[in-house]
Parts: C-alpha cells; sequence; structure tokens
C-alpha cells in the first residue's frame, strides 16, 4: 500500500466517522459494531486466508481481549493503554493457541483450536478473580488520551479508527518479507522449509499478530457493551468469525469488512422484518434458519467469498462499457474491455 | 470400588453413543475428505424425527427405525443439495458450508419444537438390574447394547460385503476407485446415508439417557477429540476412543471433580471448578496431539511432494 492508498484509507475512516456523527443512536450502534467485527474478522482473515491457518479460537481470544481491556480500564487505565494491553495479552494467548500448529496441520489443527475454545471458555468461568465467574465483569468507561468516550458516536468514531489502523497495518504488512512468508506457508510447507523460512517462528508470528489485533476488537467489544461474560464469547462467536472471513473472501481486507457487515447485519435485518411482520417470539430461530440457509447457498454459489463476486462483476462492468463504447468492435471477447479503455 | 465401577458402567453407556457419531463423522472424512460439523445436528434431528413419530403413536421401536430412515434420507439430500455442488470449493468453505448446516437444523428444531427441554417417550421398558452390586438401569444397557452391534454390523458390512469393499475402495484411492468404474460419488452419498443414520440412532439414545432439547446438537463437538484421538481414519479406533472418552468424563464428574473441589475450597477463593467434565476431553485431545499427532490408533499418513 503506498502512501496515496494509506491517505485514501484515513480519509474513507475520517469521512465514515463523520458520516456517523449525523447518524442516531442505533445508526452509531450497529457502525461500531461492524466496525468491531470487520477488524476480528481482519485478524482471523490473516491467520485463515493469507497463512493458511484455521483457528475456532477467535471468539474465545477476543474474549481474552474483552477481559484484559476491562479489568485494565477498571483498574484507571486509559482506553488507548488498556486496548494495547489487552491486543498484547491475546497476542500472548494466540501463540499459546498456535503452538500445536508447529506440529500439526489442517484439520488436526483446526481441532486443536477447537479445544483452545472450549478450555478458554471454562477459564473464563473459572477464574472468578479476574473475570467474575458466570455473572460477568463490569466495565466502567475509560477515556482516551483523557478524553471521554461514553456515547455511541464517540464509540463508533474510535471503533472505525482502530479498523483503519488494523487496515493498514495489514496490508503494510502483507509488503513486508513476512507477510511473502506467510504465503508461501499457506500455499506450501514444504517449498517454505525448502526456501530456508523458518515455519515455525512464522506461524508463530501470524498468530502474534493475528492475537493482537483479535484483542484490540475485544477490548472494544468490552468498552462498547460495558460487559464482559462468558456466554458473548462461546464456540458461536468463532463460528460468526470464520463465517466472515468465507463469506466476505479469503486474504481480502476489503472481504474481511464485507463479510463482517453480512454476518452482523442480517440478523439484524431479520430481528426488525420479524418485529414488523409480527412474529417476534420466534424471530431468532428465524434469524438463525436465515443465516445458515444463506451461508449454505452463498458457498455453493460463490465458494470464494463477496470479494470475488465483487471484482468478477467489476471487471464484467468494465468490459461491458468498453462493449458499448466501441461498437463493431471485432476482437475476440477475451480481449475485450481492457485495450479500448487504455486508449481512451 | 462399586462407586467406580458404576462411574464406568455410565461411562460405558454415554461412550458408546459417542462412538457411533464419531463412527459416522470417519467415514464421511474417510470417503470424501469432508469434516462434517454438522453431525450433532443430524443427531439432534433424528432425536426430535423419533419424538414426533412416537408423539403420533408409532411404537417406540418403529419411532427409532422411522427417525434413522427419514434422517438417512435428509443426509442423502444433504449430500447431493450441498457437498456435490462445492466439490471444487476450497476446503474451509466446505466446513463452513456444513457448520451451516448445522445452524440450520438447530434453527429449524428450535421453530417446531421449541428452546424447552421435553421428556422423552420411554423406549425401553424403565427398571434396572443389578449385578455384582452395580446399578444398571435398561437404559444404559440398551444403549450399550444397540449401539454396540450397530458398530459391529457397520465395521463387519464395511469388512465383508460388496458395497464395503466400494466403500474402502473409494476412501482409499478416489482415483483408482474410478478407473476400476466404481461410481465415487454415489459411494460418497452411501456415506452420507449411514453417518446421518448413525447419528440419528446416537440422538435418540442420547435423548432417552438425558432427556430431549436442541442441546443434543452439541454433541457432536465432543466427537471431535473422540474422532482425533481414535486417528480420524480409524473406524476401530473411534469406537474405542468414544467408550474411552465416555468413561473418562464419568470419572471426572463423579471422582475428580469433587476431590478438586476440595482442595481449591481450602486454598483459594474458587468455589465450584463447574463442568469439568465437559473440558477434559478437549485437555487430553491437547495433550495427545502434542504426544502423538496421528491419534492413538491412526496411521501416520507420508506427504507428497
Amino acid at each position: 500500500m503506498s502512501l496515496r492508498q494509506i491517505m485514501l484509507v484515513l480519509a474513507a475512516a475520517v469521512a465514515a466517522a463523520l458520516l456517523t456523527m449525523t447518524l442516531g443512536r442505533f445508526g452509531a450502534f450497529i457502525v461500531y459494531t461492524v466496525a468491531i467485527a470487520a477488524t476480528g474478522a481482519l485478524a482471523l482473515n490473516l491467520l485463515i486466508g493469507w497463512c493458511g491457518q484455521i483457528s475456532f479460537a477467535h471468539g474465545a481470544l477476543l474474549g481474552v481481549g474483552a477481559y484484559t481491556a476491562g479489568n485494565l480500564g477498571n483498574a484507571g487505565a486509559d482506553m488507548s493503554v488498556a486496548l494495547i494491553g489487552a491486543g498484547a495479552m491475546t497476542g500472548l494467548v494466540s501463540v499459546l493457541v498456535g503452538l500445536p500448529a508447529l506440529r500439526l496441520r489442517g484439520l488436526y489443527f483446526g481441532i486443536a483450536t477447537l479445544a483452545a475454545q472450549v478450555i478458554l471458555e471454562y477459564l473464563f468461568k473459572l477464574l472468578e478473580p479476574l473475570t467474575h465467574g458466570i455473572s460477568g465483569l463490569l466495565i466502567e468507561p475509560a477515556p482516551l488520551f483523557g478524553l471521554a468516550v461514553r456515547t455511541d458516536r464517540a464509540y463508533a468514531a474510535v471503533a472505525i479508527g482502530v479498523l483503519a489502523l488494523c487496515a493498514i497495518a495489514v496490508s503494510r504488512l502483507m509488503q513486508t518479507d513476512l507477510g511473502r512468508r506467510f504465503l508461501v506457508i499457506r500455499d506450501s510447507e514444504m517449498v517454505a522449509r525448502g526456501m530456508g523460512i523458518n515455519v515455525a517462528r512464522t506461524k508463530l508470528w501470524a498468530f502474534l499478530i493475528s492475537g493482537f489485533m483479535a484483542g484490540l476488537a475485544g477490548g472494544l467489544l468490552a468498552f462498547t457493551t460495558r460487559i464482559a461474560a462468558p456466554e458473548a464469547f462461546e464456540i458461536s462467536l468463532s463460528v460468526d468469525y470464520v463465517a466472515m472471513v468465507i463469506v466476505g473472501g479469503l486474504g481480502s481486507i476489503a472481504g474481511s469488512i464485507v463479510g463482517a457487515c453480512f454476518v452482523v447485519l442480517l440478523p439484524e435485518t431479520v430481528q426488525r422484518l420479524g418485529e414488523l411482520v409480527g412474529i417476534s417470539g420466534q424471530v431468532s430461530a428465524i434469524r438463525d434458519l436465515v443465516f445458515g440457509l444463506l451461508i449454505i447457498l452463498f458457498l455453493i454459489f460463490e465458494p470464494r467469498g463477496l470479494a470475488s463476486l465483487a471484482s468478477r462483476s467489476a471487471r464484467r462492468l468494465v468490459a461491458f462499457a468498453a462493449r458499448r463504447r466501441a461498437p463493431g468492435d471485432t476482437r475476440p471477447a477475451s480481449d475485450k474491455g481492457k485495450t479500448p479503455l487504455k486508449a481512451a | 470400588m462399586t462407586l467406580l465401577l458404576q462411574l464406568i458402567v455410565a461411562g460405558i453407556a454415554v461412550g458408546s453413543v459417542y462412538a457411533l457419531i464419531a463412527l459416522g463423522i470417519v467415514l464421511i472424512y474417510k470417503c470424501s475428505g469432508v469434516v462434517n460439523f454438522a453431525q450433532g445436528g443430524f443427531a439432534m434431528l433424528g432425536a426430535f424425527v423419533a419424538y414426533a413419530f412416537a408423539t403420533h403413536g408409532l411404537a417406540p421401536v418403529l419411532a427409532l427405525a422411522g427417525a434413522m430412515v427419514v434422517v438417512g434420507a435428509v443426509g442423502a439430500l444433504t449430500q447431493v443439495l450441498v457437498l456435490r455442488p462445492m466439490l471444487k470449493a476450497p476446503v474451509v468453505a466446505v466446513m463452513m458450508a456444513t457448520l451451516g448446516i448445522l445452524i440450520t437444523f438447530r434453527a429449524l428444531c428450535l421453530l417446531v419444537w421449541g428452546p424447552d427441554q421435553i421428556a422423552f417417550p420411554p423406549l425401553f421398558p424403565a427398571g434396572a438390574v443389578t449385578i455384582g452390586g452395580i446399578f444398571m438401569t435398561y437404559n444404559y444397557v440398551a444403549a450399550f447394547l444397540l449401539s454396540m452391534a450397530l458398530c459391529a454390523a457397520f465395521l463387519a458390512f464395511y469388512r465383508y460385503t460388496r458395497i464395503g469393499l466400494m466403500q474402502r475402495c473409494a476412501a482409499d484411492n478416489s482415483h483408482a476407485a474410478l478407473a476400476i468404474g466404481i461410481h465415487v460419488s454415489n459411494q460418497v452419498t452411501i456415506a452420507w446415508v449411514a453417518s446421518s443414520a448413525l447419528a440419528a440412532l446416537g440422538g435418540v439414545l442420547l435423548a432417552s439417557l438425558n432427556g430431549l432439547s436442541v442441546g443434543i446438537a452439541n454433541i457432536g463437538l465432543v466427537a471431535f477429540p473422540v474422532i482425533v484421538l481414535g486417528g480420524m481414519t480409524s473406524l476401530p479406533g473411534a469406537v474405542a476412543a468414544g467408550l474411552l472418552l465416555g468413561v473418562l468424563q464419568q470419572l471426572t464428574d463423579g471422582l475428580l471433580t469433587p476431590a478438586l473441589e476440595g482442595v481449591l475450597r481450602t486454598y483459594t477463593s474458587i468455589y465450584s471448578v463447574g463442568a469439568l467434565q465437559q473440558v477434559i476431553p478437549y485437555a487430553l485431545l491437547v495433550l495427545v496431539l502434542f504426544v502423538r499427532p496421528q491419534g492413538i490408533f491412526g496411521a501416520r499418513a507420508s506427504e507428497r511432494v
């Protein structure tokens, strides 16, 4: 990502934050929920999409971030300190989760992360001095750089800021040596080893960075919801995040954000519609039903995610526009759409 | 000593249900390389369908058989409608699709039967036998005998029949199987039918042991430690590991938890260790994966370049 693109992302983030200021409370709530989910999805996408390591433990990792940030915030730390502390702690836990990846591959490793999810969930309930067990840890609002952050709009601005920083960080990372090593490991560990890449160390880096971002997302979740309780970080949350990454598109920053929108907004929409039609009693079951069916349909027809769908339709649109511009063009269809644009 | 044996007996009963579920997952994985996260969903569906049949006046045994047939058909439909079109999709996308199936089944059962625990109609006569001071309800005995009989029948089918042979061919090397004229795709469908019918039986047995609710779907998650311990590709391994984990869970619940809580209460402010028996399989799983990544019964596969 060049400097110009970074400025573009930052400008987009500022614009989004300003736009949020015009929204009501509910609008702001939706915005920060999506932004936080997108940060978490980006973290998971770094692992699955770029480094090829599946993780079913990211729901619990978000929980680690939430508890860490909550405890730091309650102890009087600034929100920035609490978030970075949450990132660091979650990064460490994430490395522990990733340790089996040094010996296991693919499916076995996926199941090992499932084990990590279950064990972490259990620890949330067990370590009462830190987590307040099943009743949950209440979290006081913390100031950010001395400024009070209490309203939904302020949280939305902070969440957008964190998401923009993470997006820039990931795209820069993928241009570094380390980022390229991730890609080689994803495509073939044997080739990576043959090239002299330290596979173990590189994988642990991926877990550390992914965990750090998941911790940021979890910390934000803690401050926005004001409570961290074990049932918020169950296996279903991990499944939601994997769904975001796969629906959005593996190895795509935009895909992570689109996937987060899909997974967050879909249940919200169904809920609203359900209340309108007056079936609020069954609404959670219907929401799950629509979610499950859409995921299945979507994966059947577009297994590479919304990001690939978007880029493909953009290409088609460009080709279509070019054809309109150059009537009577007799070159083969595959060549159309590229040169005329350059000429124009 | 009696307590120990009592716990082991209870563990074997629950463990034999784990074995049924795990067997189904291993079967599909061997045949098509797909990890079926929806297996718990099939079990839950089976239990609810059997419940529906039984409440409409069908005899319990017929309800059980009917549920196995219906869920087997659902399994076939799932494979044909969802998994076949995804033949060339990335592995994670297929995994996610099976998770989507699980979510859909759960939501369907929630819609129709609601979230509350339902008393399951008794499949087997109430009562118990006592052997050497160990108390066994007919439910436990029947669950164990039925699932072991089905596991044995199933392994025999796999070993000695013509279709079983074709199944093993398709699982072993799908290209070679295609080359000698086996319709691999159909074999995979057969595997799905068999595994979802097994899951349905498991679900019904579980409901008759612990009551009926959508929570039965969670058994699919417990099955994963089982199959990894059993070595993912080994059918007898899955059965053995299922029994082992069932016993381990009961022992944890009956012996380890009280002991641990006693120690913790004296030295720390922690009062309860919670549902330790649900975590133990995963803790064991992590341990085994570190020591012997291919599982206890699995064969080590070499990687080809």
